[in-house]
């Protein structure tokens, strides 16, 4: 009784200690669900996946069914009177481990019967033996004495069965006969199988848990990876393979990652300085085929904050470059455009000054007229510049105010018509302004005046003979008024519709010969989407002319 | 009388140098483009060259490479002028050979025909 007793705290305490090492995990994964660091909270899933397979190394034993066997085995040392336990176990290849314990010592023959009735039990549980099966038996324990004459007079076979597996058999044989009872089989047979229950939901959870990791860890957009102290690789997910333009359809490992980082960053000197400084390494601006990355490595620790690898992070930073390149380049366009006017302004000046320093100068001199004018046309230049690239700000800062009252869209056009009569005029071009009447729109009058102007300067600007039109026209069905100018003129190339209306233009065919800030475009888009409409571009290809057009919702 | 070869897009700036330049005594030559810059050069054959950077067809720094690779032409000092003071550019600049460089807003049209002018003598 007392040793069943003692079995039962035996199998207590193991309980007791896998509960502790299940309770830390979940108090760490609600700890972690806070944490906003994404690194940090990879530190911690990756090392509770440790701690899960540490369990093995802490209390002795692993979650492999040999092991819980030969456990289960020496528990059931104390429980009866026998001579040897044993235990058979089905590998999953041909050979089948016997193992046997002797705690009494035996002779040969009675190892041979246990043998015997263990491998019949076998043969009916599992329908039949593979005759190539061999066996691979192992005795232990007391020496074999084979001068005792003893036989097996009552033995037990009990089955142990881990998920739905049949892992084997345990078996306890005695030279005593009727020494086990239908109880004390049904005892052991209990025992067996609720250790087995145990550590068949240990198994599932631990396989849940590294299922649940790595099912985070492959939907990362960033690369993961995992390094253990001896520089293996021990975890990677999808994207270190698409960043690091790795081998596909193969297993990755340490030797992949090191070459293809070879000549750019020296990754095992880097996992070695985060482990020396016990706090993440950083390295910036990675360049790989066509790709930027930072990668960070950051050391992994167990509970007990001692370091058990590192994990490395591959973080791609290609978009946020280009983009920070194309702003850079918009900066730099811009400041030479201010200088460019700032720079006449002072040589007008300089030539102004010289011109009036001279006793015989005369104030209505053309140069001196020149100088003034080319101020003047300069100082305009740089306004018209400086308040586009303030609503290009405001646009983008979402913060473009609009004035909305009802107007007559019609009456609008008409009058920025007027204004560009004169200018169509002196290059010989035609301006018509077709419309069905009085239109009423919800907008802010001077605003889309803007953009009317803007698109009809262009369309003279870069018209040289011909004519400009501009249709005002209503679409009941979309509920919206769509104005369209269209004019015979340069026409505009495929690639360059496409940025038009990007500040982002391609700025070799910036023309500086024409007038305008080359903003008018991205500005008028702001106007109009200011007011849910939409300005697009349309046209045949270079020299076909083309029609720009934008639409405002009628309401 | 020294001869100069002026390419500058920019009609207010480039007159303003015709200006400066013919009033130091200069035969000057202009090119709005990169290109036409190039056939005044070959044409002209002139004493020094000054030079914008952003042009359209050929920019500045191209007009320089065209240069260099020309014998006779390449003999011919090169200044650029540019409102344009990134460290990348500048590099470029220096990488195709210029002469010198200057900064079309921090001078004044005296300061670029005496700096033009001395480049030219340095020979």
């Amino acid at each position: 009784m007392t040793v069943l007793i003692l079995l039962l705290v035996d199998f207590a305490l193991l309980s007791i200690v896998l509960a502790f090492y299940l309770r830390r995990m979940y108090k760490e994964r609600q700890a972690l669900m806070g944490k906003a660091d994404k690194s940090y909270e990879l530190q911690q899933q990756m090392y509770q996946v440790e701690v899960l397979q540490e369990i093995n190394e802490r209390i002795g034993y692993s979650l492999e069914g040999n092991k819980v066997i030969e456990i289960i085995t020496n528990s059931l040392g104390n429980l009866l009177e026998y001579e040897t336990v044993s235990f058979m176990l089905y590998n999953k290849t041909e050979t089948v481990v016997f193992k046997c314990h002797v705690h009494q010592s035996v002779n040969h023959r009675f190892i041979s019967q246990v043998k015997e009735h263990m491998l019949r039990a076998t043969e009916t549980v599992c329908g039949g033996l593979d005759s190539n099966i061999k066996l691979d038996e192992r005795i232990g324990g007391a020496l074999l004495q084979d001068h005792l004459d003893i036989d097996v007079k009552s033995y037990v076979n009990i089955p142990v069965v881990i998920g739905n597996e049949l892992l084997g058999l345990i078996n306890l044989s005695s030279s005593k006969p009727d020494l086990f009872d239908h109880n004390q089989a049904s005892v052991l047979f209990n025992i067996t199988n609720q250790a087995a229950v145990a550590v068949g939901q240990l198994q599932t959870m631990l396989e849940s848990e590294k299922g649940k990791l790595t099912g985070i860890i492959a939907a990362m957009t960033d690369g993961v990876l995992m390094v253990d102290l001896e520089n293996k690789l021990e975890i990677y997910n999808p994207a270190v393979v698409d960043l690091l333009s790795l081998p596909v359809g193969r297993t990755i490992t340490m030797f992949d990652i090191l070459d293809s980082l070879a000549g750019k960053v020296d990754l095992r000197t880097k996992i070695e300085q985060a482990l020396a400084k016990g706090a993440p390494v950083e390295v910036k601006e990675v360049l790989l085929h066509d790709k930027a990355m930072e990668i960070t490595i950051t050391p992994v620790r167990d509970h007990a904050g001692s370091q058990r690898g590192v994990a490395v992070i591959l973080h791609d930073v290609t978009s946020e470059k280009s983009l920070e390149k194309l702003r850079q380049e918009f900066t730099a366009m811009m400041v030479h455009e201010l200088r460019a006017p700032l720079t006449a302004v002072r040589w007008s000046a300089e030539s102004l000054l010289k011109h009036l320093s001279d006793a015989k100068a005369q104030l209505e001199s053309a140069s001196v007229k020149d100088s003034v004018s080319n101020i003047d046309i300069a100082a305009t230049n740089m306004l018209e510049l400086v308040n586009d690239l303030l609503d290009v700000a405001k646009i983008e800062a979402g913060k473009f105010d609009l004035n909305i009252q009802e107007y007559d869209l019609s009456e609008i056009i008409s009058e920025e018509v007027n204004t560009f009569k004169a200018q169509a005029e002196s290059k010989h071009l035609s301006l018509n302004f077709i419309t069905p009447g009085p239109i009423k729109v919800k907008c802010d009058k001077v605003r889309i005046g803007q953009v009317i102007s803007n698109l009809l300067s262009n369309a003279i600007k870069y018209t040289d003979s011909g004519q400009v039109d501009i249709h005002l026209s209503v679409d009941s069905v979309t509920n919206q008024v769509v104005v369209a100018v269209k004019d015979s003129g340069l026409g505009v190339s495929r690639e360059d519709l496409a940025v038009l209306f990007s500040k982002f233009k391609q700025l070799k065919t910036f023309d500086r010969t024409q007038k305008g800030t080359g903003l008018g475009l991205v500005v008028s888009r702001g106007i109009v989407e200011a007011h849910h409409g939409r300005i697009w571009a349309e046209s045949a290809g270079e020299n076909l002319g083309s029609t720009f057009s934008f639409s405002l919702p009628l309401n | 009388m020294p001869k100069i070869v002026i390419a500058e897009d920019d009609q207010m700036i480039s007159a303003s140098l015709e200006a400066g330049f013919t009033q130091a005594g200069f035969e000057v030559a202009l090119g709005g483009d990169g290109e036409e810059a190039l056939l005044k050069i070959r044409e002209s054959k002139p004493d020094v060259v000054l030079l914008d950077i952003m042009m359209p067809k050929l920019d500045g720094i191209g007009v320089v490479w065209e240069l260099k690779a020309d014998d006779e032409l390449s003999k011919i000092p090169v200044v650029m002028l540019t409102n344009l003071s990134d460290p990348a550019t500048v590099s470029k600049i220096l990488e195709a050979g210029v002469t010198d460089y200057l900064l079309k807003s921090e001078q004044s049209i005296d300061e670029i025909v005496s700096k033009v002018t001395e480049v030219m003598n340095r020979g």
